[in-house]
């Protein structure tokens, strides 16, 4: 978008060449080959064995059928086939949209509360949708009038975002503290409501799989759930890309985006909707994950800087990788056992997160807010 | 570009804070605002750029209400120094100063075209690719000085722009401004610095304007003593002004 025509500084010969802004199509060119190929090993590994060509065989055969590989046999079995094309790929696919989708919402909360230490979850969306899917889990779907997990998963993200917004308003207006100490007040609620449910429940099968889906699975993937999240996710981004500036303004100060001319309140209200509806869709169809939508926005940083129309697609790209790679790192290092993705992220995300407390920049942020 | 306020009363959170203020900054005037600490002239300035919404009264820039204009409208009118310093993400010197473009439509070359200059009034050139937050107290004034240059706008208004100054960059930073021969209203802290740089002084005191007018007519002893409770002497004293090599 604005990339394409933003004309290089160095040709008005006076504000030098941008370091960072000069590496930037190479830096998403980069990351969108390692979509592709994390993606391409996604598809490939896990428990029946897809050798690469393979894969690509399959996938390049049912996008463009009757167009064979150099006329090349099918050199896969059927069983195979339907692996690849019926799980592995809505599941790689699903993957990069999560991924993406909290990374891009984590930078923004990072932005809207002006704290490097928000994350998806902290506005307390997460924790209604899991108070939804614990409900059919426990429950069953029959309880709630038919209505399936991630579809409780979202009703009960967006009962939480109307409450949140409730309790956060103040004559219409939001500000960040509000924001956070309503969304820890009801995350804590919600907490204490799901956990209500399955100490009643009792049932050791069900309390596993809550926990399961507590901590994130992309286990369920099949094609019929990609379209919603990969629509709300391409909204959101184009329009926060479009918003690129008025977000830089508002990383800057409150009053800094008024005197910019941005309608904060405005501003804030539309943000928080719109992260929480993406939120309440990728929770609703894979759980909580945690440590993606709070460190890959400061990787996308570091990579950039702090200009959000750098930040956005960097983090969303980033974000997406990661994934895919956590991922195939859950499915495989404890197969045929799956381990719960938030573990993983964990893995990454802590060290991560250590070293970020220890830079500088935290203790002024912090205070700040 | 005029900045006309009329009857303009400020609350804070249900507190009275201004009451009844009436001001006027002509074009090219630069005007500044002094008194002595919580007595609302950061206040009233932040109800100016729309931070806070009068209780009563009208603020006008060139004759149109600005808390009805749209916000990007009053935006292109009036720029802002305020004391908030963005600092928590670390954007580069280049990129605050865009920030000055975002009430307009984005044009790439102009844009850049702008920016590089406004940095350069501010004699900041070199410095473009530095992180703001590792830069001195003189240096992210003149940046945030050169974002308001790039805003385009006929009003500047400046929140104490030289509190946390050594006196050779304040002297620099209200040289700069009074170049600029833009519409101008300062708050001030120090008296001797506000009487020399400013056309006209208004000293509000407890809320209330209590006098207008060119700082020789307006900074006498019983005003001062009245409004900040000390006695102002006369005498002889080192004076500080600006070299005329630097720069």
């Amino acid at each position: 978008m604005t990339s394409a025509t933003r004309q290089s500084p160095a040709q008005t010969g006076l504000v030098p060449k941008n370091r960072r802004a000069s590496g930037f199509p190479l830096l998403i060119a980069a990351l969108a080959v390692a979509v592709v190929a994390s993606t391409w090993l996604a598809v490939s590994i896990g428990a029946v064995h897809v050798a690469l060509p393979e894969a690509w065989g399959i996938v390049a055969d049912r996008l463009l059928p009757g167009v064979p590989a150099d006329g090349a046999p099918r050199t896969w079995t059927p069983a195979q086939e339907q692996i690849v094309w019926e799980f592995r790929l809505p599941r790689a696919l699903l993957a990069l949209l999560v991924g993406a989708g909290l990374a891009v919402v984590g930078a923004v909360l990072q932005a809207l509360v002006r704290n490097p230490l928000a994350d998806p979850f902290l506005l307390g969306i997460s924790s209604g949708a899991s108070f939804g899917a614990v409900l059919v889990l426990i429950l069953g779907a029959s309880a709630l009038g038919g209505l399936s997990l991630s579809a409780a998963a979202f009703a009960g993200s967006l009962l939480s975002l109307a409450l949140v917004y409730v309790l956060a308003q103040r004559s219409g207006r939001l500000s960040p503290s509000r924001l956070v100490l309503a969304g820890v007040a009801l995350a804590y609620l919600f907490q204490a409501a799901y956990s209500f449910v399955l100490q009643l429940a009792q049932s050791g099968r069900a309390a596993q799989q809550v926990l399961f889906w507590l901590m994130g699975s992309l286990g369920g993937a099949r094609w019929h759930m990609l379209p919603l999240p990969a629509v709300v996710l391409a909204a959101g981004v184009t329009y926060l890309l479009l918003q690129h500036r008025p977000l830089n303004a508002l990383a800057a100060g409150e009053e800094t985006a008024v005197s910019l001319g941005v309608n904060v309140h405005r501003f804030r209200l539309t943000l928080f909707v719109l992260t929480s509806l993406l939120v309440g869709v990728l929770v609703a169809t894979s759980g909580a994950i945690a440590f993606v939508g709070l460190i890959v926005p400061h990787a996308a940083r570091l990579l950039v800087g702090a200009d959000h129309r750098r930040v956005l697609p960097v983090a969303a790209l980033l974000g997406a990788v990661f994934l895919q790679l956590v991922d195939i790192a859950a499915r495989t290092v404890n197969a045929p056992q799956e381990l719960a993705l938030s573990i993983v992220t964990a893995l990454f995300g802590v060290p991560f997160f250590l070293w970020l407390l220890r830079r500088r920049s935290v203790d002024r942020a912090v205070s700040v807010t | 570009m005029k900045l006309d306020l009329r009857g303009v009363s400020v609350a804070l959170d249900g507190h009275p804070i201004v009451h009844e203020a009436d001001l006027l900054v002509d074009d090219g005037e630069f005007v500044g605002l002094v008194g002595p600490n919580g007595c609302g002239k950061s206040t009233l300035l932040r109800s100016v750029y729309r931070a806070l919404r009068p209780a009563a009264g009208l603020i006008a820039v060139d004759g149109d209400d600005v808390h009805r204009l749209p916000a990007r409208q009053a935006a292109r009118r009036t720029a802002v120094v305020a004391q908030e310093i963005p600092a928590d993400l670390d954007f580069t010197v280049a990129e605050i100063v865009f920030m000055g473009r975002t009430p307009y439509k984005a044009d790439a070359a102009a844009d850049e075209e702008l920016c590089a200059r406004a940095l350069e009034r501010v004699g900041l050139t070199g410095a473009a690719e530095r992180i703001f937050a590792t830069l001195s107290g003189g240096e992210k004034q003149r940046v945030l000085l050169a974002r308001a240059l790039a805003q385009q706008t006929r009003l500047l208004l400046l929140d104490e722009p030289t509190s946390h100054l050594d006196v050779r960059h304040q002297l620099e930073i209200l040289h700069l401004v009074r170049e600029l021969g833009i519409a101008t209203l300062a708050v001030l802290h120090d008296l001797n610095q506000a009487a020399a740089f400013c056309d006209r002084l208004y000293v509000m005191n407890a809320g209330r304007i209590m006098a207008g007018g060119p700082p020789g007519q307006v900074l006498t002893p019983d005003l001062i003593r009245q409004v900040y409770g000390v006695r102002a002497v006369h005498r002889t004293q080192l004076v500080f002004e600006r070299l005329k090599e630097e720069r």
